[in-house]
């Protein structure tokens, strides 16, 4: 079998270096969330996380410096980039908010993206034209950072209303002492919504630049079109919402955990009955 | 050298008795330079507060026991009529080190965990240094008590979490807030536990506290205290309800201060966004429909004890991290008690060598220059230094199982044929 892993001992091994970063990170935030962190001094996992993005991003250059420095669509390569993109976001997200609490749940969900990765692209032969354009290419990586903030938004919904429930059940327990306040995953939440709702913005111009550079006709009733404008419309309605119909973040929260699966279920059909949709 | 401690506290005594063998600050330098002064100790500290009652006497005659110690005490405040030896603890050598190594850890409080007493502690070593009671041994038990304390609080959480209504309640408020400092706060009664409730939330940067109260003078005052000078008339309050986000409630009625009408109106005028109300009355002062309204965290005080009940358990968590930086104190504590008892001899050991060396060096004194009998003086101390080394390791070093102070120092004292020591101590 025709494998880029297999054939290339290097990439191999950075493949898999990739993938136990991912695993030590996660370790490590879990160790944070889980453990009483009261004699944590030094910041570790920060720096593990940025090493982990920089371990990353090199280990993609060596992958596709074969093919030009262009990435190929494959559910292999999807993953990868889903799982450098959400700990990216996330990253941004912790320096902006300065909250580490709910890093775990977001790099595991990176993690065991890049798991799938390493696990497919052992097993699987070189497939795919690889990309090329900047329209493309912007297209492409807008898409992957507006999945990783829907898919950011729609966990830290899913913590906002556990915290919630306890609150309002006078469960005062793990979550309720270990989480931070409803506000900042509030705050988390919106972030991460304003994130995804600018990437899909970019997805779509970059879409509709690449179709006329290649004197494509755009086809408004395309379902791809259709779902990818009715969720940016939903995002953008996400953030002007509040402030101007005063939607309280509960029922906003319900709304993103809905989006992310749908996206997430969309996605997956897409690469099962369509593995060149693009 | 002995350490007693002997007091009543909460687990040995209920509180009609420790009120009634109480000191107070000057009745305690009293009672502490009386006990030096008669000549029954050469150290002593009372540590008291509502809580205890205690003694820590270095005794300076073997008469001075532990049952004499709570005898003068009982007597001190005449008390014979209502407190009992029976009511009282004592505590030998490390057992009082580690009675006190616990005090100041907060771990033998009332409330496990409460920080106010490592400084009644520190207080009552004060008294005693002032009144010239506190030697050797309680100075070093009172420093290496506070450094357990230290130690305690930073590398352990027994001091973490909320465990007073009040405070609770601005723990659940930091828990869907995250910044008090820009929240608005109502505090609707100024009694008491509303000025508790309102004293915590200024500590924790709440700033814009607005206070309203039937006899408005008390809210003037307490708005003054806090230094916010916001005060609502109680008569119209209710029509501002939709600017607060947490409204503390602590006032003596039977009907509803707050009822879910226009608790109701005042969630739409602030679009719907988040409120805390905490009823911190007895009996409850808001209506319980209002839990029921869309973004609302309605609390009373059953549901603020689950949050003390949750840290307190947290807290106890905690104790085996605390009982072994206790432990290794105690253990560091009784290493340098065995140096003080072995202290006389080493003492006695190298004068008999000095004495040697200066009679040697005697009968040289006018055989040799000036010179040559500094450099022999200089020889010999290096060789004394060099003899002596071993036998005072031995005596310093901590004790086995096989081993004990006394047959150590009768060793030492039996080869070099030392003189026996005053029995002072």
């Amino acid at each position: 079998m025709n494998n880029i892993l297999l054939d290339n001992l290097p990439l191999l091994v950075l493949n898999q270096l990739v993938s136990l970063f991912y695993l030590i990170t996660t370790a490590l935030y879990g160790a944070h969330f889980f453990r009483d962190t009261l004699l944590e001094k030094k910041n570790y996992k920060q720096l593990v996380l940025v090493l982990t993005i920089l371990i990353h991003v090199v280990y993609l250059g060596l992958l596709t410096s074969t093919e030009g420095y262009k990435i190929n669509y494959s559910m292999a390569n999807l993953m990868t980039m889903v799982g450098l993109t959400l700990t990216i976001t996330y990253l941004f997200i912790e320096f902006t908010t300065k909250s580490d609490k709910t890093g775990f749940f977001v790099i595991s969900f990176a993690a065991g993206a890049q798991l799938m990765s390493s696990i497919l692209t052992t097993q699987m032969a070189n497939t795919g034209i690889p990309f090329s354009g900047i329209g493309i290419g912007v297209h492409l990586i807008a898409a992957i950072f507006g999945f990783s903030a829907i898919a950011i938004a729609g966990l830290y919904s899913i913590l906002y209303l556990l915290l919630f429930r306890q609150i309002e059940q006078n469960r005062f327990e793990f979550l309720f002492q270990r989480l931070p306040n409803l506000e900042v995953l509030e705050k988390l939440t919106m972030h991460a919504v304003a994130f995804g709702f600018l990437f899909l913005s970019i997805t779509i111009f970059a879409g509709i630049i690449e179709q006329k550079a290649l004197n494509e006709t755009i086809n408004l009733l395309e379902p791809r079109l259709i779902s990818l404008v009715v969720i940016w419309l939903l995002y953008g309605t996400g953030i002007f919402i509040k402030p101007i119909i005063g939607w309280d973040i509960k029922h906003m929260a319900y709304l993103f955990i809905f989006l992310f699966v749908f996206i997430t279920i969309l996605i997956v059909l897409m690469t099962f009955f369509s593995p060149s949709f693009h | 050298m002995n350490i007693i401690s002997v007091g009543v506290n909460h687990k040995t005594a209920p509180i009609e008795i420790r009120e009634r063998i109480s000191l107070s600050e000057v009745q305690n330098k009293e009672f502490i330079t009386g006990l030096i002064s008669s000549g029954l100790a050469h150290e002593a500290m009372v540590i008291s507060t509502c809580n205890r009652t205690e003694l820590y006497v270095v005794p300076a005659i073997y008469e001075v026991t532990g049952e004499y110690l709570k005898e003068y005490l009982i007597s001190f405040k005449d008390a014979r009529k209502d407190v009992r030896p029976e009511h009282f603890f004592s505590r030998f050598y490390c057992g009082t080190a580690r009675h006190i190594f616990e005090v100041a850890s907060a771990i033998d409080s009332l409330v496990l965990g409460e920080g106010q007493i490592l400084g009644q502690v520190k207080n009552a070593y004060r008294i005693a240094a002032e009144a010239q009671t506190a030697g050797i041994l309680i100075t070093r038990l009172c420093h290496t008590a506070f450094s357990v304390a230290k130690k305690v609080k930073t590398k352990t959480k027994i001091m973490e979490g909320a465990v007073s209504v009040s405070y609770a309640a601005v723990e659940l408020a930091q828990k869907i807030f995250s910044n008090l400092s820009m929240k608005k706060v109502l505090l609707i009664g100024a009694g008491e536990t509303g000025e508790l409730a309102a004293k915590h939330m200024f500590q924790k940067n709440a700033r814009n506290i607005v206070i309203t109260n039937r006899t408005l003078s008390k809210a003037e005052a307490l708005a003054e205290e806090l230094g916010t000078n916001k005060v609502l008339p109680y008569e119209s309050f209710r029509e501002h309800l939709h600017e607060f986000d947490i409204i503390i409630t602590a006032i003596s009625t039977k009907e509803y201060v707050l009822c879910e009408a226009e608790m109701h109106q005042s969630m739409i005028r602030r679009r719907l966004k988040p409120v805390i109300i905490l009823d911190l009355g007895l009996p409850r002062n808001v209506d319980p429909d209002i839990g029921k309204l869309q973004n609302m965290f309605l609390k009373d005080i059953d549901a603020l004890k689950h949050i003390i009940d949750k840290n307190l358990e947290k807290r106890s968590r905690e104790l085996p991290k605390v009982n072994a930086i206790i432990e290794e104190e105690l253990i560091a504590f009784g290493l340098w008690i065995n140096t003080l008892k072995v202290r006389p001899t080493i003492v006695d050991l190298q004068s008999k060598f000095i004495e040697i060396k200066e009679k040697e060096l005697e009968r040289y004194r006018y055989k040799v220059s000036e010179e040559e009998l500094q450099r022999m003086e200089h020889l010999t101390d290096r060789i004394l230094k060099k003899i002596l080394h071993h036998p005072i390791k031995m005596l310093k070093a901590p004790i086995d199982t096989t081993d004990s102070i006394p047959s150590r120092v009768n060793l030492v004292r039996n080869v070099f044929d030392l003189e026996e020591p005053n029995q002072s101590h």
